[in-house]
């Protein structure tokens, strides 16, 4: 077995010119940080994490974790793709490490608050210590101020901070505030200022002289990791438990909070590292995510406009209650209008255009940024477009219009076609029998092409528009969409009610083009998005729902695939308005804007956003600025353990397969893994589930089910026919008994009857469901009912034998119990579990693993079960045709095959070869051959909590705290 | 490692309000005690509950050893950095037990006495660090077993928690050198889906020659240096042994 590629907790970051160095695991990884390219990957220690990396000016590297160190040179951490042979060892653990003032030595702080001076052969030449003071730390750094003076700060675990110089030994201060553990402490440039950071969720600043604490920093809301001076300590950063980065300005002794980031997943950011020249922070988490934020002021790129202001600057006088009702951004400037019809220009000032008296009182604001096209509208159905030339200084078409066949207009929308220099207007009136209006002009004359009278649906209120060839796709509230055909209108619109749970569409937007149809990517208010594909047709066929998703947050107001194909998503949450990274689960920015309910425009500008928006009748614009450096140099997997792995391997897709985490941060992922270069590209993280997931499994080569707390199942179903990306969407839950947070479905097996199946679900108190799925109907529809003991179940298979159905089941006693199904479900009702046919104790306690081999052949059935008891065994059930029973014989027991519980196992090689994972973070392969179980091959990984693992050919994924693949030879 | 609310719901946790007992805990110690019946020794009279808050392991103890209450011999003796809320014949010390001193606060008050039983159910704080957790565990292990060979007699036993990650069988190699039986006891009422588990080392038989001394300025790696234990790199899996009967409720289960 040998790793080919590992996602999982990066504790350390260091910036060094161009590059940064991130302790990823037992390796250190080189990046190109401007254009994110990984330059080398080096294995540092056999086993244990890199957790802090220092970078002499002598051209050394120095990197420690746990009781490991190394040292080598820059370059070879470049070149060479381990460097474990120069690895060395110190009995305690290493909590620091820094290099002399001439880089002739470096020290080694440890958790007994003792320093081991060592040469740059790696011998210790001195051990230093303060007397008496030998408890352990949690926390500490060395600060080398001059050749002569090197103090050390120590975090300890009740007794606050203590300082103490290195080449004297004498203690020289003992800051006490901090209530808890000190996670870490830093000292400024000269050593007069200290800043440390704590389980007490504050950060403090301490004068070290007066050993007086200047200033507590209130704001972080979970436990703080990191932190250290930048800018001429003039500022602190911190990162925390709880996934953010905070920066604080030191004015006067105090602290301020002047920015958050938040940068990681779920639980811990790690470390934190700054770029003072390009004013950059990396950030490292326990997601293995390594995330650049920009730390260059925002405010100047925000401007805000008073109504007087935009008067006094365009010299036109305004009424008295006049405000700003409508707006559009182009890429020379604003084009907005007033209440009182006033139509004004904003580049370098307000410039105004002209009044038209028709659009007093109410009016509505379109624009098509692309041809510089405004289009103003009331609700008496006129319309006033303009068109700019490209600088903005010139309008250089214009068109008025007034809509006959309406009364009244109380909305109007516009779309662009993707190909045709064509643009579409609708507008619809209050009245449910009057038809919803479309216009079709020209982008260059403004002439107008076409007029179509579309029927309303029922209950439709329209929210959002796009075309497609002739297809006219609107999105209404109550989560409506109709889709008309301008080549058809006599055609009765295809209408699809309820996509989400049912706010208001708030867009609807082409991302790609399938074998089976066009692709829409369609948002919510609600927090919901779907990906829709339409099959066309004359008349339309079908909308078919290939995905569907919440976001993490708030309210959601559109969304779009970026270059890199990753879907941003952006809206409001609460004072915020956001734009986040879906693919990748990150907030690219966040502006303070005053929540939802407001006018605003969000428009794509060459250098990235242009948000415009009202507040308290101010115009506001903010500027969005995208990064030249990628926001992420590592996307990582998910910031908790990963429970499940589920590897589809009906089929390859793009040089690799298509597998599923199930993590206990209640999400979901649908990745791929390359198989030759074990590179893992996310695609969608899947958060349906409301608690921490227990299994998922795919069913065939479209389903897969998954499962957790709360009696939560879900069925889901995947599209790989597209051409971009995989899509999977939710399909149906089972349905659940109660209301019992803790009722846990730990696992669960199907059986295929043509595409309808039956499932068997067994939960955590002691319950066994059989349940009837059909697919037609997307109904499940429980068949039979019954209890296994009182303790939990954690393994269910259903399995064919000799044409008798059999469910095998593995629970907390150590049990491998077996029940016989073939008579069981018959006709409509609900029958009772049958009684169990044969049940064998092979484990002192929990089983976690199991696996079953049928061989029809050789009148056997073979479980292989792994336990919490450290043991590893082979049972196998012979057909007793006597008494027509399956009936077990322990084949073979290893009783301490592991040092700790075995928590997933799987067969691979023909059923040949079983291989285990276990807590110890050993993964071993077993020779299955003849009933014994013989260890051919064990290696140790670095993913921590090692809980599940599957394999397909010689692939194999390993989950735990972060995500390994492994490859596998044939023996 | 994590807590989880679910203990708030389980039937342990009732079982020990009905009881009498502070936390859930308690069971624990009572099904190592039905498997290895160390508390059923008439002879036990000095114990050492290290990590004891808030109690409940003392409080099963103060129940065994004091089960008639004139009994002057006995004496128990429980630390937690935490403060404790009294119990019945338990000399209650607030102390960190990684700390030299606190291992000559609780000699002082054995007097020349030496211990027949030590127990740590001690769990520090988690950071999330799986390697550092593991470490700060194991040195708090270590901590405990310091203090016992400083007090515990020959041939008596030693109970603590530990936690079965990786390096877990370091840790047994090492306690092999001092005891002549370690096993790796899981109780019924610790939940199979957490990495908690027990080890029982019953009958010291420290290395001969070996004189253990305390020193305040000196760590508990330190200590153990010129001990056998101290920095061998062996490895060995104690044998594993559930304890409490099948029909004791499991605390994996929803009921
Ligand atoms: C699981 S509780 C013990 C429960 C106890 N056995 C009972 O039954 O009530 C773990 C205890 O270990 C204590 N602890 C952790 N580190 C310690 C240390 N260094 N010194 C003393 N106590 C410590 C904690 O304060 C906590 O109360």
């Amino acid at each position: 077995m040998h790793s080919v590629s590992h996602y999982g907790p990066a504790l350390s970051v260091k910036f060094l010119d161009r590059f940064v160095y991130a302790g990823y695991g037992p390796f250190l990884h080189v990046y190109e940080y401007a254009t994110g390219k990984l330059a080398n990957k080096c294995l540092i220690f056999n086993k244990n994490k890199v957790h802090g990396v220092r970078i002499g000016d002598n051209g050394l590297i120095l990197c420690y974790g746990s009781r490991s160190v190394n040292l080598t040179s820059i370059q070879d951490v470049h070149e060479k793709s381990s460097i474990v042979e120069s690895e060395k060892h110190t009995s305690e653990w290493i909590i620091s490490g820094e290099f002399n003032s001439d880089c002739s030595q470096f020290y080694l702080l440890t958790c007994y608050d003792r320093v081991l001076t060592c040469d740059l052969e790696c011998h210790v030449v001195k051990k230093s210590a303060v007397y008496g003071e030998r408890s352990i730390l949690y926390s500490g750094s060395i600060k080398v101020v001059s050749e002569d003076k090197v103090f050390i700060n120590a975090g300890t675990v009740m007794g606050g901070i203590i300082v103490w110089e290195l080449f004297s030994e004498t203690l020289v201060a003992n800051l006490l505030g901090h209530s808890g553990s000190i996670f870490y402490v830093e000292m400024n440039r000269d050593g007069s200022l200290i800043a440390s950071c704590s389980d007490d969720r504050s950060v403090r600043l301490w004068d070290l002289k007066s050993q007086k604490e200047l200033s507590v920093g209130w704001a972080h809301t979970a436990r703080i990791w990191h932190l250290l001076f930048y800018n001429n300590d003039t500022r602190l950063i911190s990162v925390s438990e709880d996934c953010t980065c905070r920066v604080w300005d030191i004015q006067s002794g105090k602290l301020l909070q002047s920015a958050i980031h938040e940068v990681h997943l779920t639980k811990n950011v790690w470390c934190v590292d700054v770029n003072e020249k390009d004013q950059l922070a990396i950030t490292s988490g326990n997601d293995g995510r390594l995330r650049l934020i920009s730390l260059t002021e925002q405010e100047s790129l925000q401007r805000n406009f008073t109504i007087k202001q935009i008067s006094d600057d365009s010299k036109v006088p305004f009424a008295k209650q006049e405000i700003i009702k409508g707006f559009h951004w182009f890429s020379f400037g604003l084009v907005a209008i007033t209440s009182e019809g006033k139509i004004l220009q904003y580049g370098n000032q307000w410039k105004f255009l002209m009044q038209n008296p028709q659009f007093k009182s109410y009016s509505m604001t379109n624009g098509i940024s692309k041809d510089n096209i405004v289009i103003f509208s009331n609700n008496k159905c006129n319309l006033l477009i303009l068109k700019f030339n490209s600088e903005g200084s010139e309008i250089v078409a214009s068109r008025e219009l007034h809509v006959d066949t309406l009364t009244k207009s109380q909305n109007c929308m516009v779309c662009r076609h993707h190909d045709r220099n064509e643009f579409f207007v609708t507008l619809e009136s209050p009245n449910p029998h009057d038809p919803f209006m479309c216009l079709k002009f020209d982008t260059d004359s403004l002439n107008l092409r076409g007029q179509f009278g579309l029927k309303k649906p029922e209950s439709f209120a329209s929210s959002c528009l796009e075309i497609y060839e002739s297809f006219l796709l609107v999105g209404s509230r109550f989560s409506v969409i109709a889709i008309f055909d301008l080549n058809n209108t006599s055609q009765e619109s295809l209408v699809s009610r309820r996509l989400t749970p049912g706010d208001t569409t708030t867009s609807i937007h082409l991302v790609e083009f399938s074998i089976g149809g066009p692709v829409f990517v369609v948002t919510n208010r609600d927090g919901y998005y779907n990906f829709i594909r339409l099959k066309l047709g004359n008349p339309i066929e079908e909308l078919e729902i290939i995905h569907s998703n919440r976001t993490a947050r708030g309210f959601l107001e559109g969304a779009y695939y970026d270059n890199n194909g990753d879907l941003i998503t952006y809206g409001f949450k609460s004072e915020l308005f956001y734009i986040y990274n879906e693919t990748q689960c990150y907030e690219k920015a966040v502006r303070v804007c005053g929540g939802a309910h407001r006018q605003w425009e969000l428009a794509r500008t060459p250098e990235g956003f242009m948000l415009v928006f009202i507040r308290a009748s101010d115009l506001h614009f903010t500027r969005v600025i995208e990064p030249k450096v990628p926001e992420v140099l590592q996307c990582g997997t998910h910031g908790r353990e990963i429970r499940d792995i589920a590897l589809l391997k009906d089929f390859k897709y793009k040089n690799g397969h298509l597998f599923c985490t199930a993590s206990e941060d209640t999400t979901i992922k649908l990745c791929h893994v390359h198989e030759s270069t074990g590179q893992v590209t996310t695609f969608w993280t899947l958060r349906k589930h409301v608690s921490g997931l227990q299994r998922c499994k795919f069913l065939s080569s479209k389903l897969m089910i998954s499962s957790s707390a709360r009696e939560e199942l879900f069925l889901w179903e995947l599209t790989t026919d597209c051409n971009t990306k995989p899509y999977i969407k939710f399909r149906q839950a089972l349905p659940i008994s109660g209301n019992n947070p803790d009722l846990r479905i730990t696992d669960f097996s199907v059986k295929f009857e043509g595409s309808n199946f039956i499932l068997a679900a067994v939960y955590s108190d002691s319950a066994v469901k059989l349940w009837r799925y059909n697919h037609l109907q997307n109904r499940f529809q429980l068949a039979v009912e019954g209890h296994y003991k009182t303790c939990c179940i954690l393994n269910a298979s259903l399995f064919e034998f000799k044409n008798q159905s059999y469910l095998m089941l593995s629970a907390t006693d150590g049990h491998l119990s077996l029940y016989n199904l073939t008579n069981t479900m018959n006709g409509g009702t609900v029958c009772p579990l049958p009684s169990v046919e044969s049940s064998i104790q092979i484990h002192q306690s929990s089983i976690k693993a199991m696996n079953i081999s049928v061989d029809d052949q050789n009148d056997a059935v073979r479980v292989y079960t792994g336990g919490d008891d450290n043991a590893l065994a082979i049972c196998a059930f012979h057909w007793e045709s006597q008494t027509k029973r399956l009936l077990p014989h322990l084949k073979d027991v290893q009783r301490s095959a592991a040092s700790s519980t075995i928590t997933s196992s799987e067969l691979i090689n023909d059923d040949k070869q079983l291989v285990t994972a276990s807590v110890d973070q050993i993964v071993r392969i077993w020779d299955t051959e003849n009933d014994k179980l013989v260890l051919q091959e064990q290696k140790y990984t670095t993913v921590a909590d090692t809980g599940s693992l599957d394999a397909v050919s010689n692939l194999l994924l390993i989950g735990g705290v972060g995500l390994s693949v492994w490859k596998t030879e044939h023996h | 490692m994590g807590k989880s609310s679910k203990d708030k719901r389980d039937l342990y946790y009732r079982k020990a309000k009905e009881q009498g007992y502070r936390a859930r805990s308690a069971f624990k110690l009572l099904q190592l005690n039905e498997e290895f019946h160390f508390l059923d020794d008439p002879n036990l009279k000095r114990v050492v509950d290290l990590c004891a808050a808030p109690g409940s392991w003392s409080q099963v103890l103060s129940r065994k050893l004091f089960d008639k209450d004139d009994y002057t011999d006995r004496q128990i003796v429980a630390v937690d950095l935490q403060a404790m809320m009294p119990i019945d014949h338990v000399t209650t010390l607030q102390a960190d037990i990684t700390h030299p001193r606190t291992l000559h606060q609780i000699l002082e008050l054995f007097g020349n006495h030496r211990a027949d039983f030590v127990c740590s159910d001690g769990a520090p704080d988690v950071t999330g660090l799986h390697d550092l957790d593991e470490y700060v565990q194991q040195q708090l292990i270590m901590s405990a077993l310091q203090l016992t060979v400083c007090i515990l007699k020959r041939g008596g036993t030693f109970v603590a928690k530990i936690f079965r990650g990786r390096d877990i069988d370091l840790i047994y190699a090492q306690l092999g050198y001092l005891f002549d039986q370690v096993t790796c006891a899981k109780p019924r009422s610790s939940r199979g889906s957490s990495l908690e588990a027990f080890v029982v080392c019953q009958g010291y038989n420290p290395p001969e020659g070996w004189q253990p001394s305390l020193d305040t300025n000196s760590s508990v790696v330190e200590f153990f240096q010129d001990c056998p234990v101290g920095s061998n790199e062996n490895r060995t899996i104690a044998p594993f042994m559930a304890c409490g009967s099948l029909e004791s409720f499991d605390s994996d289960a929803t009921y």
